[in-house]
Formats: C-alpha cells, sequence, structure tokens
C-alpha cells in the first residue's frame, strides 16, 4: 500500500479507492478518490449498485478495500480497524437490532460492546434516547416497534459511543413523509450542535439530498461522476426544464426519432425518456419454509426481500445461491419482472442463470407487448430560453402524430441534475435506437 | 476480510459475557422453545425409555437398567440437537442484520464466537439438566442419594461436548446462506450422528461393521462418557472418551472459528 499521509482538516479521506467483489467479479468501485471535512454532511447519491454502500462498508471497515487508501478519522481504515470503529457510527440500510431484545438492552449490548463502564453507559443510554424520543419505548422489545422507531433507535444506537463520523446508510427508506422530516430534523441537530458530527449519508431521493448535505456527490457505476454542492449542481443546468407527459402511446417507437428531432432545436441540451409505470406491490405473500425458527417472522423476510429486490447484484447472489428464488422470480407478475429486467444491463445480464437470463431477454425485448399498455412515456428536456422554444418543441411532437397530455416548464432541480448526470452517462454507450429507449426505461425506473 | 480481523486478538471478557446472556435471555424469553425442550424430552423418554424397558442390557458383564441406559442417552443426545441449532442462531443475525453491527463494533471475532459459543453451551447445559432432572423425576436412576455427585460430574462432560458441538454449528450457520438447507443438515449431520451414537441402544448387540461406523463418530465418545458419569459403566476406557472429546472438541471449534473469522457479510 501506498503511503499516504492523512490531512488533520479532512476527517475523512478516500484516495483510489477500488473495491472488486469476488464472486462474479464485479468492480463495485472503480477508482474514487474524495475527502470530507469536518462537520460536513456529503450525501452519496446514486442509482441502485452504484456503489454508495459499499464505499461506506469499506469506510466502516467491514469490506476490505481491493486496491486504495482510506482513513477516517486520521486512522488507516485497512491498519487500525479498531481504532476506526470507535470513531464511527454506523446506521445500516436494513434493519439491525435485534427485535428478540427490549429497546434498552439493545443499546446496553452496543455500549458494553464499545467498553463503555456501566455507569457511563446509564447515563448515554438515557441521554441518545432522549435524542431519538424514545425514552417511553425503552423497556418494550423491538420486535413490536413501528419501522420508524426501530430507525430512531438505530440511529440512537450508533450515537452511543459519541461517534465522530456517522454513517447513515439509507435512513429513511421506507418511512412516512412525517417521520422522515423526524429524523432530518434529528440529523441536522447532531451535526450543527455541540456534537458537531460529521456525516456521511447515501440515498435515492433528492429532497433528503438537497435538505441534509453541504456537499453531494453523485455515483454511477462505482464512480464518481460529479461532486459539489447542491447550488452548484443546479446552477451548471442553465436555462429551464421541460417536462413533456404523453397520453398512453402503443407507437413507442417514434420516440428516438423525435429525440434526434428536438435536439436539433437550437438550445436543447440534454434529453432524458421515462415512463410512468403503476406501481404494484413485488413482494408475494409469502408463508414460512419449514424448519425455521418461530421468532422469523414473514415482515422480517419481507423486509430482507426488499432489500434483495433493490440491488441487482444482491439478486444474482440470491439466484445463484437459492434456486428457490429463482423460481418466485419466474411465476412473479409481469410487472415485477420488467422492473427487475430493466435493473440488469448487458453486462450484469452475463452473470444471470440461463434460465432467468432466457425470460429476462425475451422481458427486454419486449415479446409481452400487451403490457406496453400500463407505460405512459414522458420527455424531459433541458434547454436555454425554454419559452422560447417551446412551441418548436410541441409541434415537432405534433407532426409525429403523439397526444401530449401535460406539458410542465420549472428551474432545474436537484432531480434534474442527477438525471441529466446519470441519464446521459448511460446513454452515450449505445448506439442502436430502441435500445436507447429500453436503456432510457431503464434509467427511468432505476431511479424509482 | 480476515485480514482485517485477524489484527485484532484480544478478547473482551465483558463483551463475551453480553453476549453469552443475550443467547441465555433468548432461550428463556422464547417460552415455545423452552417448553418444546421439555416436551421433547418427555416424549422421548416415554417413547424410548419406555419402549425399550424390555430389553436387557449389560455393559462390560454388568447388567445395566435399560431405562437408565436410554435415559442417560438421550441426555447425551439434548447437546446435539441444541448445540447444533443453538449454532444456527448466527444465520438468522445474518438474515436480519444483526450481524453488522455485531462486525462493525471495536471487539474483536474471537470476543464475538467466545460469547456466542458460551452462551449455547451454558444454553445446553441447562437442557441437559432438564432432561436429567425428568429421568430423576420418573425413576428412571432409581432414587440414590449418590446421584447428585453422578449429575454434578456430568456437568463438565457436558459442557465439553457442548463445545464441539456448538463448533460444528457455527462452521455450518457461517457458510449457509439459505434456509432450505435446514433440512439437509437435519438429514446429513444431525440424524446420523444422533442414531449411530449408541444413544439409543448398546453398542455391543449391533452387527461389527456397524460398530467400526459408530467408533468413526465422535460424539459416541460424548455419549459414552455421559453413562460413565451417570451410570457408572462405559463401553471405552475412561481415557478414550476423554481424548477424543478433547481433540474432537478442538479441532471443530477451530474450524469453526476458522469459518467465522472468514465470514463476510454483505
Amino acid at each position: 500500500m501506498t503511503e499516504i499521509k492523512s490531512n488533520s482538516e479532512n476527517i475523512v479521506e478516500v484516495k483510489d479507492l477500488v473495491k472488486i467483489y469476488k464472486d462474479g467479479n464485479v468492480k463495485a468501485i472503480d477508482k474514487i478518490s474524495f475527502t470530507v471535512k469536518k462537520g460536513e454532511i456529503l450525501a452519496l447519491l446514486g442509482p441502485n449498485g452504484a456503489g454508495k454502500t459499499t464505499t461506506l462498508s469499506v469506510l466502516a471497515t467491514l469490506l476490505n478495500a481491493t486496491k486504495g487508501a482510506t482513513f477516517v478519522n486520521g486512522y488507516n481504515v485497512a491498519k487500525d480497524p479498531d481504532k476506526v470503529r470507535k470513531s464511527i457510527g454506523f446506521v445500516f440500510q436494513e434493519p439491525s437490532v435485534d427485535g428478540e431484545m427490549k429497546g434498552w438492552e439493545n443499546l446496553e449490548l452496543h455500549a458494553v460492546l464499545y467498553g463503555m463502564p456501566k455507569k457511563e453507559r446509564q447515563v448515554k443510554i438515557q441521554e441518545v434516547l432522549k435524542i431519538v424520543d424514545l425514552e417511553d419505548r425503552a423497556n418494550i422489545y423491538v420486535k413490536n416497534y413501528s419501522g420508524g422507531m426501530k430507525r430512531r433507535l438505530e440511529i440512537a444506537r450508533g450515537l452511543i459511543h459519541e461517534p465522530k463520523v456517522l454513517f447513515l446508510d439509507e435512513p429513511t427508506l421506507g418511512l412516512d413523509p412525517q417521520t422522515r422530516r423526524k429524523i432530518w430534523e434529528k440529523i441536522k441537530e447532531l451535526n450543527k450542535g455541540d456534537l458537531n458530527m460529521t456525516i456521511l449519508i447515501t440515498t435515492h431521493y433528492m429532497d433528503e439530498a438537497d435538505e441534509l448535505a453541504d456537499r453531494i456527490c453523485i455515483m454511477d457505476h462505482g464512480k464518481i461522476i460529479v461532486m459539489d454542492t447542491s447550488e452548484n449542481l443546479k446552477k451548471q443546468l442553465s436555462g429551464d426544464v421541460i417536462d413533456i407527459q404523453f397520453e398512453n402511446v402503443d407507437n413507442q417507437f417514434k420516440f428516438p426519432m423525435i429525440i434526434k428531432q428536438v435536439k436539433k432545436i437550437s438550445g436543447v441540451k440534454n434529453i432524458s425518456f421515462g415512463t410512468a409505470g403503476n406501481e404494484q406491490e413485488i413482494i408475494p405473500k409469502i408463508q414460512l419454509p419449514p424448519g425455521m425458527p418461530a421468532t422469523v417472522s414473514p415482515e422480517m423476510i419481507q423486509a430482507r426481500m426488499r432489500e434483495i429486490l433493490s440491488d441487482p447484484r444482491k439478486l444474482l447472489m440470491a439466484w445463484k445461491k437459492m434456486p428457490m428464488t429463482a423460481n418466485m422470480f419466474l411465476s412473479a407478475p409481469l410487472i415485477a419482472k420488467k422492473k427487475i429486467a430493466y435493473m440488469f444491463d448487458d453486462k450484469l445480464l452475463e452473470e444471470v442463470p440461463e434460465n432467468i437470463k432466457q425470460e429476462l431477454i425475451k422481458i427486454k425485448k419486449g415479446e409481452y407487448p400487451e403490457e406496453e399498455v400500463d407505460i405512459e412515456p414522458s420527455l424531459s428536456i433541458s434547454c436555454e430560453n425554454g419559452g422560447k422554444q417551446l412551441p418548436l418543441i410541441i409541434q415537432k411532437i405534433n407532426e409525429n402524430n403523439l397526444i401530449i397530455k401535460s406539458v410542465d416548464m420549472h428551474q432545474p432541480t436537484l432531480e434534474d441534475v442527477f438525471l441529466h448526470y446519470v441519464g446521459s452517462v448511460i446513454r452515450e454507450e449505445s448506439s442502436n435506437q430502441t435500445k436507447d429507449v429500453k436503456k432510457m426505461i431503464q434509467m427511468r425506473q432505476l431511479r424509482k | 476480510m480476515s485480514e482485517l480481523s485477524n489484527t485484532q486478538t484480544k478478547i473482551n471478557y465483558n463483551a463475551v459475557w453480553a453476549l453469552a446472556k443475550r443467547e441465555l435471555l433468548g432461550f428463556w424469553r422464547n417460552k415455545s422453545r423452552v417448553i418444546s425442550s421439555i416436551a421433547q424430552g418427555i416424549l422421548f423418554l416415554f417413547v424410548f425409555a419406555g419402549g425399550f424397558s424390555s430389553l436387557s442390557i449389560t455393559i462390560d458383564g454388568v447388567p445395566v437398567d435399560s431405562r437408565a441406559f436410554t435415559a442417560s442417552g438421550i441426555a447425551a443426545i439434548v447437546i446435539l440437537f441444541t448445540g447444533i441449532f443453538g449454532g444456527m442462531s448466527i444465520f438468522r443475525d445474518k438474515m436480519f442484520g444483526f450481524m453488522k453491527e455485531l462486525l462493525v463494533a471495536p471487539v474483536s471475532r474471537r470476543t464475538l464466537m467466545f460469547g456466542r459459543t458460551l452462551g449455547i453451551s451454558l444454553q445446553t447445559l441447562v437442557q441437559v439438566l432438564i432432561m436429567i432432572g425428568l429421568s430423576i423425576t420418573f425413576g428412571y436412576y432409581g432414587y440414590d442419594i449418590n446421584l447428585i455427585w453422578r449429575v454434578m460430574l456430568v456437568l463438565p462432560v457436558a459442557l465439553l461436548a457442548s463445545m464441539g458441538i456448538v463448533g460444528v454449528g457455527l462452521t455450518i450457520s457461517t457458510r449457509l446462506n439459505d434456509m432450505q438447507s435446514f433440512g439437509l443438515i437435519q438429514t446429513f449431520i444431525v440424524m446420523p450422528m444422533f442414531w449411530l451414537s449408541g444413544a439409543l441402544f448398546a453398542f455391543n448387540s449391533v452387527p461389527l461393521p456397524m460398530q467400526v461406523i459408530m467408533m468413526c463418530n465422535p460424539f459416541t465418545y460424548s455419549v459414552d462418557l455421559f453413562r460413565l458419569m451417570l451410570l457408572g459403566v462405559s463401553y471405552f476406557p475412561f481415557w478414550l472418551d476423554l481424548i477424543v472429546m478433547v481433540v474432537f472438541g478442538a479441532i471443530l471449534i477451530l474450524i469453526g472459528a476458522r469459518s467465522f473469522n472468514k465470514m463476510e457479510v454483505s
């Protein structure tokens, strides 16, 4: 390993980090470098499988880096894992509290693991419970907590040992808007208050990143695509964003042509194509296989499945290791299969077991046309002087006999920035036009 | 992963105890587990010890009460079942994320593993005691004040035996990635070790080839030592039982520790 001295002003330093997973040979992180200053909130933003969680896992000593150096709180992550572990708190993406223990006991065990003496433990646990408003629930079994309470308990647990850096992996995933707000407030308090905690947060939600982060780092395919403040990122997309929604149309094949024509209009910088399919519960009701301990509840398994379904790589592992899941996929409703199919690009598809691969390819080729009815296509066009160009764009669309449902013009948001960066990178890779549309659909799906 | 964990080997005994306590509390609070383990014990005792009561068994030329014979075998078997499926609690933690919380904590893997092994072993001990207590209540061992000493002697044997078995459980559960393999383990590991241990039938009453197979099963020696402690008679000499148990216990727990060290949780 190359000797790189840690700079005291940066509490997190990542230098040329590469992580390749042994099984599958996937480059999860492809040579990224960044630093985080003391007291800063950094949001890692990106589609599923972009490498956000992997990055945090390496920083938190859960995974070994394949190459590169990482420092947290001045300690080398590879050489001083113990000291790093003591300096960080980690709130995981999926629940990691023990439902069979009471809230207090979860915190107590954590405090013991972090080597806190008994007296200090009592005081500290009381303190963190207060921070997350769970004082009156501390003596209830965690399995009886609501999703939001579990989340808050996990945040409390991450705070007991007063970490210098707090890692939050999708902290508000699947929570209701009020609880999300509440957790945001807590996060801000931790960052702004006396604690002045440095926080690294991964998220899919643009509003979350916009609200919380001092700086935003957009990642895709294991690379950092852009990293700046939300303000600066939005400034880069000068001009306006025009969103056009279409009525359900069968003639989707026309879109690549329209995109080509609209691109020629002066001032138009970027176009992305998307569809608003119906959201559907794709996790089936499951019955416990025999032999599982009675302590395992179907809800827990569903939560786990939800997590696996959101990450193509985890899905891949599941298929390979559990034949049962492969059968579940094959018998899933088409809309669910489609959702999954669009998560796999050609490269990942190579690793999929043969029978599933056939099915995925069929879906991607569009061999189930009756389902296309569900899709409501839309275009998102970023362009200078939107007001002036809008009539021209609409004219082009009318020439192609497509029916517009609604048009919306607005200043660029972080979402547009994200789409601009993550969307365009993918689009440049392919030349084939129909493939182009499929890829764009895929991007929209990923973003959800 | 292994490189990371190897850099720290110190054992944090507070953490070990906290983890063991978690294991024990989990057992105690899960009333269905407590009840089912007692009910299963009663069933086993009635079916096997009762059913085989007419058999005449002699060990080393000494006639043995067949109910006492079977009851002591069943007490040993409890270690096998509880130990292996107790080790599976790791699988539960892995499945539901708690393992990550443990792995990211500043304690060595050795601490984590030691805590869990201790917890499960103690839990096994409790169950063995329940089983022996039931047998005594039913009068299978006769009523004799000396039983107290014999039971005391059984405890260290049970602890030693359960360590090795927990090692097997740890190895399996750290490598296991799906629930369906539970059945496989039941069929290919637990059942053969159970039936071929001589817990239910007399070692010298089966044909020679089977005797050879039984002698290859390390658990046979645990059962034998159990009998020596409880009934005062055994097929194999004391020293052989002890050596096999210590050696196998050490090997199995080392293999368990290795797999635990290598475990990666994504």
